[in-house]
C-alpha cells in the first residue's frame, strides 16, 4: 500500500476530518466539565470553573463501575457470539452449494428490515418463556439474533471472495470442507471478521432499549441504563449526563483500537496464488 | 431434500409462533391466595430515580418491612419516560409488579378493561380515615365503575411560576388575574427586554397546558366532566379556548426556539430559562421548583420565585377557584395480594411519610395534617387554592385517553405554528375522538 | 496474468472454475458413496448453520411475526387484542398525509446519505490507506462518531443546534451572526441539519467497511498500473473503485435500509411533535407518535409492517439489479 508517503495535502485534509469528527464530541466531554447552569448562561463557553465534580461523581460511585462490567460481559458475550455464528453461518450460505442457501440469505436479510421498537413486546415474552429475564444471558442471545443480519450480509462476500483453487488444493489434500474452513477460511476472513466484531461490540455497547426491557434487577443494569440515575421525572441533570456518558464511551474505543489493525493486516500475501 | 429442509423449518417455526401466540393469549392475571405470614415479596416499580425520592422510598420500604413478618419489598425505580412502555410489557406478559405508578385516566381505564387491575375497595388504604385526611375527590378521581383502582398520593395542581425580580424590573407591581393583565405584564416585559414567557414546545404537553387552561377558564365544570366521557368537543367553549391560545401566541410571548425547547430536560429547557432569569414566566405544575433548583448556578432554590394561578377569562363561563392538576397514585395488579397492597399504600399516605414526602420531592401533601409542614409561601398558595378549589380537573390529555390525548397535545403545537386554526382544531380533536 | 484469475470475483464460480466443479461427488465409487457425501454435508451445513440459523429465528423472526400479527387489530396495549380490524390500518395509514410525508423524508435521507457518505468514506479510505504517521490514531478518531450512541449525539446536538446554543453562540462571537439561522424548526433547514448529524455519525462506519474492502486488493495491481504509467487518480478509477465495488454495494444496501429505519436521533432532537412541522418526521417517528403514544398499539404494528415491506421491496430490486453478480440473486433465482 505504499502510494505516496503522507503529502502535506493528504495531513491537512486528514487534520481537518479529524477536527470535524471530534468538535461535537468535545462538546459533549467538556460539558461534562460544567454545570447546567454554565451550559444555559454560556452556551459555546469553555468551562469556568472547571467543575470536576460531575466526573468524579460519577467515578466514586460503585453504580458506574459495576455497570461497567455488566456492559463488558454484556458486549462481549454479544460479540463472541455474533463472530462464532455469523462466520459459521455466512461460510454456508457462501459456500456449500445446496438450493436453500438463497432462502437463508434472504431470512437474514428480512431480519434488517423490522423496526426493533414493535418487535420488544413479543420479544419479552420469548425471552421469558425461556426463563432468561433478569440475566444477561437474556440480553446477549437477542443481541447475537439482532446482530445476525448486518454480519451475514458483510461477511458472505468476503467469503465468497476466497478463491476456489485454494479450497480445490485443501480438498486434495485430503481435507474436508470443515478442515478447510477451521484451518484456512478463517484466518483468511480475518478483516471481514474483526469489522463484524467491532460493529457487534459497538451495537451492545450502546444498546438501550432491550436490556431496559428485559432487565429488572439494578445489579445487572448496563452502562445506558445508569443515565436513568440523573433523570428523574422531572429534570435531567445534563451536565452529569454528559460527564457519565463520556466515560462510557471510553472502552468501546479502547477495543476498537486495539483490534482496528487487523483489518489492515489481514490479508496481504495470503491472496497470492 | 430442499423442499424437506424449508418446509421443515417452516414447521418448526410454525408450531413456535402457535406456541407463543397461546401462551400470551394468556387469561386476566389470577387473584393472589397469600395469606398473612406467608413469605412474600413485594415488587413495586415507581419513577423515583433521584436520589432524594430513593432515600424516601427505602425509609418506607423499611419501615413495612420491619412490620410485617416474612415481607420484603424489591422496587425499581424505572426512568419516567420508559416507565409506561415497560409497565405496559410486563402487564400483558403476566409478569407485572405488584404495585405500580399509575397516572389515572385513560391508561388507567385501559388497565381496567384489560382485567389487570386490583380493586382497593375496601382495603387498608380505602378505609374511612385515610379517604377523610387525603379528601374523597382524589378518591374519586381512581374510581371507576365504583371500583378503586388506585391509591391517591399527590395531586400537581398547575399555575403560573415566575421570578418577581423580573416583574420588578419590568414595573409590574401586581401579579396578573386577568388575560387583559397577563397581555399588559408581557407588554411591560418586553420593553424591558426580557423574555415573558418560557415554552417547553418540544414536548407538546407544556405547550397543550395553555389550552387546558384556557378551556379550564372558558368551560363549565360541567361541560367539562361531560366531554370526559363523552369525547364530544361540540361546546363552543373549546373552540373559544382554541381561539385564546392563538391571541397568546400573537403577542410573541415566548422564548426564542421555543419550539425545541424541551420542558425539563435539564440545561436548555423552558425550565432552565426560567431559573437563569432568561424568561419571566412558566405555566407549569407545582413540580416546577425543584426542577429549577437543579438548574440554577449554585443549586439552590430560585429565591425569587412565586406562583401565582391562572388568570380569569373575561367572558369564560368555568369557576373562578376552578383548579388544574396531575393527580397521581398507585395502582396494584390483579395477581397482587390485597392485603399487603392495601397496606403498603396507605403506609406510604401516612401523615408522617406525607411530611417527608413533601420535604423530598416538594410536593405538596395531600394528607391534611401533613399541610402544616409546608413552609413555602408558594406552597400555601397552592394549597389554599385546592381547599378552596369548587372543581379539580386533571390534566385534559390524561382525561381523554392517550389517543385523543396525543393528538390535542399536536394540535396545539399546530396552532401556534400556524399551521391549523381554532376551528381546525378542533375537527382534529373529533375525528381523534370519533376513530376511538 | 495469473492474478487476473484471483480478481475476477464479479464472475460467478461455476463460469469460471468449470461448470459445478467443486459440486460434483466423488468419482467412481457410485451411489453408496455420493449419498454418503450429501449426508455429510448436510451434517456440516446443519452444525455450522444450526446454531445462528437457531438464535435468529427464536428472537428475531418469531417476534417478528407476532408484531405482524397484532397489526390486523386494534389494540390499546393492554390485555390481548380482541379487536380485529382486518386491512383498516393499512389503509388508514396509507392515506395519512402525515404517513406519505414521513416516507418523503425517508427517500431524501435514503437519496442523500449514498450521494453524501459514499464518495466521501471513498476518498477518506484511500487517504488513510496510505502510510502517513499516526494513521491508526486518525482512524480511530474518525471513528469515534460511530461509537457515540445515538441518544448521546442527539443530546449533544440538540444542545449545540437550539437557536440560543453554542452553534449560533460561536457564530455571534466570530461575528457572523447574520448567518446564524433556526437550525431544528425551520422547515427548510431543519432536514439538511438532519442529513448533516447523519452523515457525522454514520461516515465511520462507511470508512471502516472500505478499508477492509481495500485490503483485499493486491499491490501488484497497482504497481503494474504505475509501471505501465498510469497516474494516482487514473489507478484509483479504473483499478482500485471497480475491485472496490463489492463493498461499496454492501454499504449501500446497508446504508438504504438504515435510511428507512431513521429513529433515535430525529425523536430525541425533534420530539415526535416537532417533528411534524419541522419536516424531519420519518416512517419511524410516524409509527411511534400514532402507535405506542397515541395508545395503538395494533397500528403501530401495522406501521412497522409497512416500513418492512417498502424495505422488502427495496431490497428485492436492489438484489436483483445491483447485488446479484456479488451474491448471485440471493433473494431472486439467479445464476448458478
Amino acid at each position: 500500500m505504499v502510494s505516496g508517503r503522507g503529502s502535506p495535502v493528504a495531513y491537512l485534509v486528514a487534520f481537518a476530518l479529524v477536527g470535524i469528527c471530534l468538535a461535537p464530541t468535545v462538546y459533549i466531554i467538556l460539558g461534562g466539565f460544567r454545570t447546567n447552569s454554565q451550559i444555559i448562561r454560556s452556551p459555546a463557553g469553555l468551562p469556568e470553573p472547571w467543575e470536576v465534580g460531575n466526573y468524579t461523581g460519577v467515578l466514586a460511585g460503585e453504580v458506574f463501575w459495576q455497570q461497567l462490567i455488566n456492559s463488558v460481559l454484556a458486549a462481549v458475550g454479544t460479540t463472541v457470539g455474533v463472530v462464532v455464528l455469523g462466520l459459521m453461518t455466512s461460510f454456508v450460505i457462501a459456500r456449500y452449494p445446496f438450493k436453500a442457501k438463497h432462502l437463508m440469505y434472504s431470512l437474514f436479510a428480512a431480519g434488517l428490515m423490522f423496526p426493533v421498537t414493535v418487535a420488544i413486546t413479543p420479544l419479552y415474552i420469548m425471552v421469558r418463556d425461556l426463563g432468561l429475564t433478569d440475566t444477561l444471558a437474556g440480553v446477549i442471545l437477542p443481541q447475537i439474533a439482532f446482530a445476525m443480519p448486518t454480519t451475514v450480509i458483510i461477511l458472505v462476500p468476503f467469503l465468497r471472495a476466497i478463491p476456489k483453487e485454494l479450497e480445490e488444493a485443501a480438498l486434495i489434500d485430503g481435507a474436508s470442507r470443515l478442515g478447510f474452513f477451521v484451518r484456512m477460511v478463517i484466518p483468511l476472513s480475518l478483516p471481514g471478521v474483526i469489522t463484524v466484531g467491532i460493529l457487534a461490540f459497538v451495537a451492545s455497547w450502546n444498546s438501550y432499549l432491550l436490556p431496559l426491557f428485559l432487565l429488572s434487577d439494578n445489579a445487572l443494569y448496563t452502562l445506558p441504563l445508569g443515565v436513568q440515575a440523573f433523570a428523574s421525572q422531572y429534570s435531567i441533570d445534563t451536565a452529569r449526563v454528559l460527564a457519565f456518558v463520556s466515560l462510557s464511551m471510553i472502552p468501546a474505543l479502547i477495543f476498537f483500537s486495539l483490534f482496528e489493525r487487523r483489518i489492515i493486516s489481514g490479508l496481504t500475501g495470503a491472496v497470492k496464488g | 431434500m430442499t423442499g424437506k429442509y424449508r418446509s421443515r423449518t417452516l414447521g418448526v417455526a410454525g408450531t413456535m409462533a402457535a406456541a407463543l401466540v397461546l401462551s400470551a393469549c394468556s387469561e386476566a392475571p389470577e387473584a393472589s391466595d397469600y395469606k398473612e405470614g406467608d413469605p412474600h415479596t413485594l415488587t413495586v416499580w415507581t419513577n423515583y430515580t433521584g436520589e432524594a425520592g430513593l432515600a424516601w422510598f427505602d425509609s418506607v420500604a423499611q419501615e413495612f418491612e420491619s412490620s410485617h413478618d416474612n415481607v420484603t419489598v424489591k422496587a425499581q425505580h424505572i426512568q419516567n419516560e420508559e416507565l409506561d412502555g415497560k409497565l405496559q410489557t410486563a402487564l400483558n406478559s403476566g409478569d407485572a409488579p405488584d404495585i405500580f405508578l399509575q397516572r389515572g385516566g385513560g391508561k388507567m381505564r385501559d388497565m381496567f378493561e384489560a382485567k389487570q387491575l386490583l380493586d382497593l375497595t375496601g382495603s387498608a388504604v380505602d378505609s374511612p380515615e385515610l379517604r377523610d385526611k387525603l379528601g374523597d375527590a382524589t378518591y374519586e378521581a381512581l374510581t371507576v365503575d365504583g371500583k378503586l383502582l388506585a391509591a391517591p398520593q399527590l395531586v400537581q395542581p398547575g399555575g403560573i411560576w415566575y421570578s418577581k425580580d423580573l416583574f420588578t424590573t419590568a414595573g409590574i407591581t401586581e401579579v396578573p388575574t386577568t388575560v387583559d393583565e397577563l397581555a399588559a405584564a408581557i407588554d411591560k416585559l418586553k420593553g424591558a427586554g426580557i423574555t415573558p414567557i418560557a415554552l417547553g414546545g418540544k414536548d407538546a404537553w407544556p405547550a397543550a397546558h395553555w389550552y387546558y387552561f384556557f378551556a379550564l377558564r372558558e368551560c363549565s365544570a360541567d361541560t367539562l366532566e361531560a366531554t370526559n366521557q363523552s369525547l364530544d368537543f361540540a361546546d363552543p367553549c373549546y373552540e373559544k379556548a382554541a381561539k385564546d391560545v392563538v391571541d397568546l401566541a400573537a403577542l410573541e410571548p415566548f422564548n426564542e426556539g421555543f419550539l425545541n425547547t424541551s420542558a425539563q430536560q435539564g440545561a436548555s429547557s423552558s425550565a432552565g430559562l426560567l431559573a437563569n432569569h432568561k424568561a419571566a414566566m412558566e405555566l407549569m405544575g407545582n413540580w416546577e421548583p425543584g426542577v429549577v433548583k437543579d438548574l440554577t448556578p449554585n443549586k439552590q432554590p430560585l429565591p425569587d420565585l412565586g406562583w401565582f394561578p391562572f388568570p380569569q377569562v373575561a367572558s369564560g363561563q368555568g369557576d373562578a377557584n376552578a383548579l388544574m392538576g396531575g393527580k397521581g397514585g398507585f395502582s396494584c395488579s390483579a395477581s397482587a395480594p390485597k392485603k399487603l397492597c392495601g397496606e403498603f399504600l396507605a403506609m406510604m399516605n401516612s401523615e408522617k411519610n406525607q411530611e417527608s414526602f413533601y420535604t423530598a420531592f416538594g410536593s405538596i401533601p395531600l394528607h391534611v395534617d401533613a399541610q402544616d409542614v409546608v413552609k413555602n409561601e408558594y406552597d400555601k398558595q397552592m394549597i389554599e387554592a385546592l381547599n378552596d378549589a369548587t372543581y379539580v380537573s386533571d390534566f385534559l390529555d390524561t382525561n381523554y385517553g392517550q389517543k385523543v390525548g396525543t393528538v390535542l397535545n399536536q394540535s396545539v403545537v399546530e396552532l401556534l405554528t400556524g399551521a391549523t386554526d381554532p376551528a381546525g382544531f378542533v375537527t382534529a380533536i373529533t375525528e381523534a375522538a370519533d376513530r376511538n | 496474468m495469473e492474478t487476473a484469475a484471483h480478481v475476477n470475483r464479479d464472475v460467478p464460480d461455476s463460469v469460471r472454475t468449470g461448470a459445478g466443479a467443486a459440486e460434483a461427488p466423488a468419482p467412481g465409487r457410485g451411489r453408496a458413496r455420493s449419498r454418503r457425501v450429501r449426508w455429510r454435508r448436510w451434517a456440516e451445513i446443519a452444525l455450522l448453520a444450526g446454531p445462528g440459523v437457531v438464535v435468529f429465528v427464536t428472537f428475531v423472526i418469531v417476534p417478528v411475526f407476532l408484531a405482524g400479527y397484532y397489526g390486523f387489530f386494534e389494540w390499546t396495549g393492554y390485555g390481548i387484542p380482541t379487536e380485529f380490524v382486518g386491512l383498516r390500518n393499512y389503509e388508514l395509514i396509507l392515506t395519512d398525509d402525515a404517513f406519505l410525508e414521513a416516507l418523503s423524508h425517508n427517500g431524501f435521507i435514503l437519496v442523500m446519505s449514498l450521494v453524501l457518505q459514499g464518495p466521501l468514506a471513498i476518498g477518506i479510505a484511500l487517504l488513510l490507506n496510505r502510510r502517513m504517521r499516526g494513521r491508526s490514531l486518525i482512524r480511530v478518531l474518525i471513528f469515534v462518531p460511530y461509537v457515540l450512541s445515538e441518544v448521546i449525539v442527539a443530546i449533544g446536538f440538540s444542545l449545540m443546534l437550539h437557536p440560543t446554543g453554542a452553534v449560533n453562540d460561536m457564530l455571534d462571537r466570530l461575528g457572523l451572526s447574520g448567518v446564524a439561522a433556526d437550525w431544528l424548526a425551520d422547515p427548510d433547514i431543519a432536514i439538511w441539519s438532519l442529513m448533516m448529524i447523519l452523515v457525522w455519525k454514520y461516515i465511520g462506519f462507511a470508512v471502516i467497511l472500505m478499508l477492509a474492502g481495500l485490503q483485499g486488493i493486491p499491490d501488484e495491481l497497482r504497481e503494474a498500473a504505475a509501471i505501465d504509467g498510469a497516474s494516482y487518480w487514473q489507478t484509483q478509477w479504473h483499478i482500485t473503485l471497480p475491485l472496490l465495488g463489492p463493498t461499496i454495494r454492501i454499504w449501500a444496501f446497508l446504508s438504504i435500509i438504515g435510511s428507512l429505519q431513521v429513529f433515535d436521533l430525529v425523536f430525541v432532537i425533534w420530539g415526535q411533535y416537532v417533528a411534524d412541522t419541522a419536516g424531519t418526521s420519518t416512517m419511524a417517528t410516524y409509527m411511534v407518535a400514532n402507535g405506542r403514544t397515541s395508545g395503538e398499539y395494533g397500528y403501530g404494528s401495522a406501521v412497522a409492517v409497512v416500513i418492512f415491506l417498502i424495505s422488502l421491496v427495496i431490497a428485492l430490486v436492489y438484489q436483483r439489479f445491483v447485488l446479484r453478480r456479488d451474491t448471485e440473486g440471493a433473494l431472486t433465482e439467479g445464476v448458478a
